[in-house]
């Protein structure tokens, strides 16, 4: 990676915007962050916090509240980075035992997105790992993971994206679905896959090639 | 939102069945009460073991084995408070006035029956118990501040968020 694009990478990162100059990309239609505002994230911050804070006191309505707010998004993360619907909503029982257990111990309410994600990471890390000491599974049906069939060309364009990332190797995968999808900031991404914010954008910029190389060879660019 | 997502959606009864597993208030204080008989259960063997004097040698092994029993239930019940059935908020506050309650009539059950019969056992019994009553106290304390201080942050949170919108 050359200085001048880190340094482009590092501004546009920095506050969420959507990164490159490649706003042609069908990818750009959901990369949109309307948390991008510094006031719109502290307010966040602090909603966050107060879920937390009501869970603590063992509130039954925050408990559902939480449930309610973040089970779609993680069960999103969790398919994209497991592969289909059945490890997903299987992994997503580990994931809501561990943050119902755990809660209590969040100390940083605030920090409750990266804490969510970065347990239902671990949930995946751990199923991966007793994958790979047991025998293999059979291969996953990519014409699957493509979901509904919608004849909006949106949708399609939404599809081909959707085989596109399931197609990159997690890591790249895994970044991207936090950043993009589920508009983590870069800290968070970087609290969740407990790396450096610096790893995070360089797997940022490896990632949006990988995938805009795939969209190209699909001829889906624009 | 896609067919699939609408599903996933869709299976929110599987989540309350979790959410009221989870949050059963008849577990968490069905492991406060294991707590505190295997407490009390402990402190009453060990107590006899070590001050009844001339115990056959099969009555020591006895009493040996129920003591480790009384342990290894006192530490499940401990594990699963820290782990699996967190006492959260006022659950907590509960739990430790039930405990203060709990010890501080146990030392003074086995204060009277040491005064009443002279039996060294009753005495170090009640002393084991004042031990567990210290512990009680401050179980209790910690809840107590903890759910003050979540309380006070809830509602500084609300009023923040309660002008802000």
């Amino acid at each position: 990676m050359t200085r001048k694009s880190e340094a482009n990478l590092d501004d546009r990162a920095d506050s969420c915007e959507p990164l490159g100059d490649n706003r042609d990309l069908p990818f750009e239609a959901i990369t949109v962050d309307p948390l991008g505002q510094d006031q719109t994230s502290s307010l966040r911050h602090k909603e966050d916090e107060l879920l937390v804070v009501r869970c603590q006191l063992g509130e039954r309505s925050a408990f559902e509240e939480l449930t309610e707010r973040w089970h779609l998004p993680l069960w999103k993360y969790v398919r994209r980075v497991a592969g289909n619907d059945d490890a997903a909503s299987d992994a997503m029982q580990d994931v809501w035992l561990r943050v119902l257990r755990g809660i209590v111990r969040l100390r940083d309410g605030s920090k409750l997105r990266p804490w969510l994600f970065g347990i239902a990471r671990n949930v995946l890390m751990d199923r991966l790992r007793q994958r790979y000491a047991s025998p293999p599974p059979a291969d996953i049906d990519l014409s699957d993971i493509g979901g509904d069939t919608i004849p909006d060309p949106l949708e399609e364009d939404m599809t081909a994206l959707e085989d596109e990332l399931a197609r990159l190797p997690e890591t790249e995968r895994e970044v991207l679905t936090l950043f993009y999808l589920q508009g983590l900031s870069l800290s968070e991404v970087a609290d969740v896959l407990r790396v450096p914010v610096g790893t995070v954008k360089s797997r940022l910029f490896r990632a949006r090639h990988m995938l805009r190389r795939g969209l190209d060879q699909k001829g889906l660019r624009t | 939102m896609t067919r699939t997502e609408a599903s996933v959606l869709a299976n929110a009864p599987d989540m309350r069945r979790l959410l009221d597993s989870e949050l059963s208030r008849r577990s968490r204080f069905g492991y406060v009460a294991l707590l505190l008989a295997s407490s009390a259960m402990t402190v009453v063997v060990t107590s006899l073991w070590l001050t009844e004097p001339a115990l056959p040698l099969r009555t020591q092994i006895a009493l040996l084995i129920m003591s480790v029993i009384g342990l290894s239930w006192l530490s499940l019940s401990v594990w699963a408070l820290t782990t699996r059935r967190v006492l959260l908020g006022r659950d907590g506050v509960l739990a430790g006035w039930m405990a203060v309650t709990f010890t501080a009539t146990f030392v003074l059950g086995a204060a009277l029956v040491g005064l009443s019969t002279g039996r060294p056992g009753a005495y170090a019994a009640s002393l084991l118990g004042v031990g567990l009553l210290a512990v009680a106290v401050v179980v209790l304390m910690r809840a107590r501040r903890r759910m003050a201080s979540l309380m006070s942050r809830r509602d500084a949170l609300k009023r923040e968020l309660g002008t802000r919108e």
